[in-house]
C-alpha cells in the first residue's frame, strides 16, 4: 500500500508481454492492496486525466539549477530517451540520489492527495526545493514513478480492459458491470473502489454513468455474402459520438472519450430539460449549417468542446445538433438486451413524442437519425461512395438483430467509409519522435509543388511499419541538410501517398489548405519527387468535394 | 616522410591509419597490415594481408573464421616496431583479448582505447591505465543517463527473473563473444543452480574462453531442433540474431530478455520486444568514459562514435 509497491507493479507490467501474466499480476496487486490505494492505483493506471503538477520542460530545469548541469546535455540525453520524467531519473540515478537503505515509503493516496497538491502551488523556488527534497527521501526504485506522476506522465501498457478484467475476475462478477461502475469521472476513494468491487448491483449508484459505448468494426467484404435486409443502414456522421443521459430530472453529455461535457454544450442541456421522460440516447453531436443542410466543418465543433461555458454569440454562431441514433434506456429501464430492430421502434415512437409533448420547440437541435435503404450490396456501396455529398464519410450498418453489448465486438455494427482522399507529397523535414519512438525520426512533415517550389502541406505520424521505420530514419539521417533543434530537413527525394479525411480552406497554413486525420499510406519508391502531386491538385480536391 | 606527429593516426574510409607504420587499426576494408584490438566481428575484415593481434584474440579470431589468416600475435606490454614506430598493446577490459593499441613516435604518444569498459569482469583482463598525449576513445554510451549497475546485482537479477517463473524456460538473449561468458561467469557466483543451455555459437566461445585457462561453468549445448518448452525453469542463453518470431513462436512457455546496455532505457526495451532487459554493458558508462579521459592525462581526445545497433 505504498509508492513502493505501485513502482514495483509498474516494473511487473513493465516487463511482461503476455496478457495472462498481467492479469495475474493486477488481480494480485488488487487482492493484497487496501481499498484506497487500489482506487489512486486505478485512477494512475487507466491515465485517462492524470493531473500534471509540473511540467516535465520546469522539471529539467529544476534538475539544471539544482545540480549545476547544462540543460543542452539533458536535452541531448532527451532525444535518445524521449520521456522528460525518465531522463531526469536516468540522471538523478547517475548523481547517487535517491537513497537506497532506510528510504521513505509513502502512501499513493498521500502523494496524490497531499504532498503534490501542496507542492503544485508553492512559489518557483519553493517547488524547486521541495521536488529535491523529495528526491533525497525517496527509494531509487521509486524515482521514476514519482517524476512520472510528477509530469502527470504516467502510463503503461494496460487497458482499460484488462484492469475491468482483473477486477471481474477478482471478486467474480461480470466483466460488463465492473466496466460500466468504472465509466465517466472515476473519483480516488476507499468508497469508490469499495462500490467498485461490491458483490450487490445497485442501479441508483450508476445514476450518471454512461453505458460502454457499442463500437463498429471496419467493414469487411464477406458481410456482403449476406442479406441485404440483415441490416440498417445510416449515414456516418464525423461528429463526436455521445451518451445524452437525463436520469432523475439531472442531464449528462459523455463523449465517448469519457468526458463529461455539460459544460460545452449548455442549449444542450437546456433543451433536453424540455424532455419530460427519463432516458439514456446514444447518439452525435454536430455543429450544423442550418442554411446548406450540412455539417460544419469538424474544426468548428473542436472549438466548441474546448470553450467551456460558451457566449450566446458562440452557441448562434456554432449552432449544434445531436443525432440521435439508439435508445438504451427508457424511464430507468435498460434497454440495451433488445434487439436493434425493436430498439429503433422504440427511439422513432418516444422521439417523436418527445418533440410534440414539449413545450418549447426542440426540433432544432434534436433530430434523428434517418435511415436509409438500399435495395442490394451494389446500392449500399453507391451511397457510400456519394457520402461526402452530404457531409458523412460513409455508412453504418448495424446489424438488426443484435442487442447493444460494449466495446467492438464483431459482427454488430461495421463502418463502411468513403475512400480517403491521397495526395502524393515529398518528404521535407523530420522530427525525432518522443515515447516508444525515441532516438528515431518518425514525425515528418510533406510537401507540394507549387510553381517550382515545395509547399509544406501536412505532418504524419502513422502509417509506416517498424522496419520502414528503420529504413527512412537511416535515410533521414545520411541526407540531412539542415538541422534546426530536433527538427532536420532533407533532400526533397522520398515520396509518399499520403491519405486523409477532408481537405479545407485555412489561413494558418502557408499552403492554405489543412487536411484531417492526414497518415501515409504508402511509400513511393517508384515515383520521381519531381512527379510528385501540386498544391493545385489539392485545391481541385477541395472544390469537387462537394 | 611526415616528422610531424600531429597527424600521426588519421581516419580514412577504411578505419583508422596509420601512415607511418602503413598499418590500419580494426579496417572495415581489406588492407594490407591490419592490427585488431579485439575478437569481435564488427572489428575483423578479411583479406588483409597480415593481421597482428594478441593471442587470445587471435585464438577466438581462429575459432570463429577458421584458421586461413596470416595473423601474428604479441603480449600485452610488450614494444615492438614497424617502421620506427612503437607499438605496443595493452588490456582494455572489454572482452577476452580486447586490447588498447599504443603508438609512439617523435616523443609523441598515441593512445586508441578500442572498444573499453571499467567494470569487473573476471573473464578477461582488466583495463590498463595507459598514459597518452593524443587519445582516440570510443563513446558508445557517451552520455550522462548511462550508469552501470554493479555487475552482480544484475547477475543477480537475472537469476531472480528466471527463477520467478519456474513454469517457463527463460531465454536470455545476448552476443555471443564476451558477454555471453560474462554472464555465465557471475550467474556462477550468484548461486545460480538451474539447468543452462548455451546456443551451438556460445558453446563454442565458451569452450575457446576454458581453453585459454578462464573459468566458464558447464553448460548443455542448444540447437534449434530441440524443444524449449522442456527446459522449464532452465536458463537457454541465446544470439540475438535467433530473437525471430518464426524461430520463438514454436515455444508457449518462455519468457524472453535481452542482456544489453541499451535496455536501461525503456523505449529501446520496449521498442526491442523482448519481455525483459537488463542493462549490462561491455562498452564504459559515461562516468567511465570521463574518468579514463582524465587518468590519460591526454592533451588532445577524439572519439569514435558508433551508430546504435539492436
Amino acid at each position: 500500500m505504498s509508492l513502493n509497491k505501485f513502482s514495483e507493479l509498474f516494473l511487473n507490467l513493465d516487463s511482461s508481454n503476455s496478457i495472462n501474466k498481467k492479469l495475474d499480476i493486477l488481480k494480485n496487486y488488487f487482492a493484497t492492496n487496501d481499498y484506497l490505494e487500489n482506487s489512486w492505483s486505478i485512477y494512475l493506471l487507466t491515465g485517462k486525466k492524470n493531473k500534471r503538477f509540473i511540467s516535465g520542460k520546469l522539471l529539467k530545469s529544476f534538475f539544471s539549477d539544482i545540480y549545476e548541469f547544462p540543460l543542452w546535455l539533458i536535452d541531448t540525453c532527451y532525444l535518445r530517451v524521449g520521456d522528460s520524467a525518465e531522463v531526469i531519473t536516468l540522471l538523478l540515478n547517475s548523481k547517487n540520489i535517491g537513497k537506497n537503505k532506510v528510504n521513505k515509503d509513502i502512501s499513493l493516496d498521500e502523494l496524490l492527495s497531499k504532498t503534490l497538491p501542496e507542492l503544485a502551488i508553492l512559489k518557483q523556488d519553493e517547488k524547486k526545493l521541495r521536488v529535491k527534497e523529495i528526491w533525497a527521501e525517496l527509494a531509487k526504485e521509486n524515482l521514476l514513478i514519482f517524476n512520472k506522476i510528477l509530469t502527470g506522465t504516467f502510463r503503461v501498457g494496460v487497458s482499460i480492459g484488462l484492469i475491468t478484467k482483473s477486477i471481474a475476475k477478482l471478486i467474480n462478477l461480470d466483466e460488463a458491470i465492473i466496466s460500466h461502475r468504472l465509466m465517466g469521472d472515476f473519483e480516488p476513494s476507499a468508497k469508490s473502489y469499495k462500490f467498485l468491487i461490491n458483490n450487490k448491483i445497485d442501479l441508483e449508484e450508476l445514476n450518471y454513468k454512461p453505458y460502454p459505448f457499442l463500437l463498429a468494426n471496419t467493414f469487411e467484404k464477406k458481410i456482403t455474402e449476406e442479406s441485404i435486409n440483415n441490416f440498417q443502414y445510416e449515414w456516418k456522421w464525423d461528429g463526436i459520438r455521445i451518451q445524452l443521459i437525463k436520469r432523475s430530472g439531472k442531464v449528462s453529455i459523455w463523449t465517448r472519450g469519457q468526458d463529461l461535457v455539460n459544460r460545452s454544450f449548455p442549449e444542450l442541456v437546456e433543451n433536453t430539460l424540455y424532455i419530460k421522460d427519463d432516458f439514456v440516447v446514444d447518439g452525435e453531436l454536430l455543429v450544423w449549417n442550418f442554411e446548406d443542410e450540412l455539417p460544419m466543418n469538424f474544426s468548428f465543433l473542436q472549438k466548441r468542446i474546448n470553450r467551456k461555458a460558451p457566449s450566446k454569440s458562440i452557441q448562434n454562431n456554432l449552432p449544434i445538433i445531436f443525432i440521435a441514433y439508439d435508445l438504451l434506456e427508457l424511464k430507468g429501464e435498460d434497454k440495451r438486451e433488445l434487439n436493434l430492430g425493436n430498439r429503433r421502434i422504440n427511439l422513432e415512437k418516444n422521439f417523436h413524442k418527445w418533440i410534440n409533448e414539449s413545450e418549447k420547440d426542440i426540433s432544432n437541435i434534436f433530430k434523428i437519425s434517418n435511415l436509409l435503404f438500399p435495395k442490394n450490396w451494389e446500392e449500399a456501396e453507391n451511397l457510400k461512395n456519394n457520402s461526402r455529398e452530404n457531409g458523412t464519410e460513409g455508412l453504418v450498418i448495424k446489424n438488426k438483430n443484435s442487442i447493444y453489448s460494449s466495446g467492438r465486438k464483431k459482427g454488430i455494427w461495421w463502418k463502411y467509409k468513403v475512400d480517403p482522399m491521397q495526395l502524393d507529397a515529398v518528404l521535407i523535414y523530420a522530427k525525432g519522435g518522443s515515447g516508444k519512438r525515441a532516438g528515431l525520426y518518425t514525425d515528418y512533415s510533406f510537401a507540394l509543388w507549387k510553381d517550382g517550389q515545395l509547399i509544406k502541406f501536412a505532418s504524419a505520424y502513422s502509417g509506416l511499419n517498424n522496419a520502414e521505420i528503420k529504413d527512412l530514419d537511416k535515410w533521414i539521417r545520411k541526407n540531412t541538410i539542415e538541422k534546426f533543434g530536433p527538427v532536420r530537413s532533407v533532400k526533397p527525394e522520398m515520396v509518399f501517398e499520403i491519405s486523409f479525411e477532408n481537405i479545407q480552406v485555412s489561413n494558418r497554413h502557408k499552403s492554405g489548405i489543412s487536411v484531417r486525420f492526414p497518415r501515409i499510406s504508402k511509400w513511393r519508391k517508384d515515383k520521381n519527387f519531381k512527379d510528385a502531386d501540386t498544391l493545385a491538385t489539392a485545391h481541385k480536391l477541395m472544390m469537387n468535394k462537394l | 616522410m611526415i616528422k610531424d606527429s600531429s597527424n600521426l593516426i588519421k581516419y580514412t574510409d577504411k578505419g583508422l591509419y596509420c601512415e607511418l607504420a602503413d598499418t590500419w587499426i580494426d579496417p572495415h576494408k581489406p588492407v594490407n597490415r591490419a592490427l585488431i584490438t579485439h575478437a569481435h566481428m564488427d572489428h575483423f575484415t578479411f583479406g588483409c594481408n597480415e593481421y597482428i593481434s594478441t593471442y587470445e584474440t587471435a585464438m577466438i579470431l581462429k575459432e570463429r573464421i577458421g584458421s586461413e589468416i596470416n595473423i601474428k600475435t604479441c603480449e600485452y606490454g610488450k614494444e615492438f616496431k614497424i617502421n620506427g614506430i612503437n607499438i605496443s598493446f595493452h588490456p582494455s577490459g572489454h572482452i577476452l583479448g580486447s586490447s588498447q593499441i599504443k603508438f609512439k613516435f617523435a616523443e609523441e604518444r598515441w593512445l586508441i582505447t578500442g572498444d573499453f569498459k571499467r567494470q569487473k569482469d573476471e573473464t578477461c583482463k582488466e583495463f590498463e591505465k595507459v598514459k597518452t598525449d593524443y587519445l582516440i576513445s570510443e563513446s558508445t554510451f557517451g552520455l550522462p543517463i548511462f550508469k552501470w549497475e554493479e555487475t552482480q546485482k544484475t547477475a543477480f537479477d537475472i537469476s531472480k527473473w528466471i527463477n520467478s517463473a519456474p513454469n517457463k524456460t527463460s531465454l536470455l538473449f545476448c552476443y555471443s563473444l564476451g558477454k555471453a561468458q560474462r554472464l555465465l561467469n557471475e550467474l556462477s557466483k550468484t548461486n545460480f543452480k538451474n539447468n543452462i543451455f548455451t546456443h551451438t555459437t556460445i558453446y563454442k566461445m565458451n569452450k575457446c574462453y576454458k581453453k585459454l585457462g578462464i573459468d566458464i561453468c558447464d553448460t548443455n549445448k542448444f540447437d534449434k531442433t530441440q524443444d524449449i518448452d522442456e527446459f522449464k525453469g532452465g536458463l537457454v542463453l541465446l544470439p540475438p540474431t535467433l530473437y525471430k518470431r518464426s524461430f520463438l513462436k514454436k515455444f508457449k512457455e518462455i519468457q524472453t530478455g535481452f542482456a544489453s546496455g541499451w535496455m536501461s532505457i525503456r523505449a529501446l526495451r520496449k521498442r526491442s520486444g523482448y519481455d525483459k532487459g537488463f542493462a549490462i554493458s561491455d562498452h564504459a558508462d559515461w562516468e567511465d568514459i570521463l574518468k579514463t579521459i582524465t587518468e590519460s592525462e591526454a592533451k588532445n581526445v577524439f572519439f569514435i562514435m558508433e551508430i546504435v545497433k539492436l
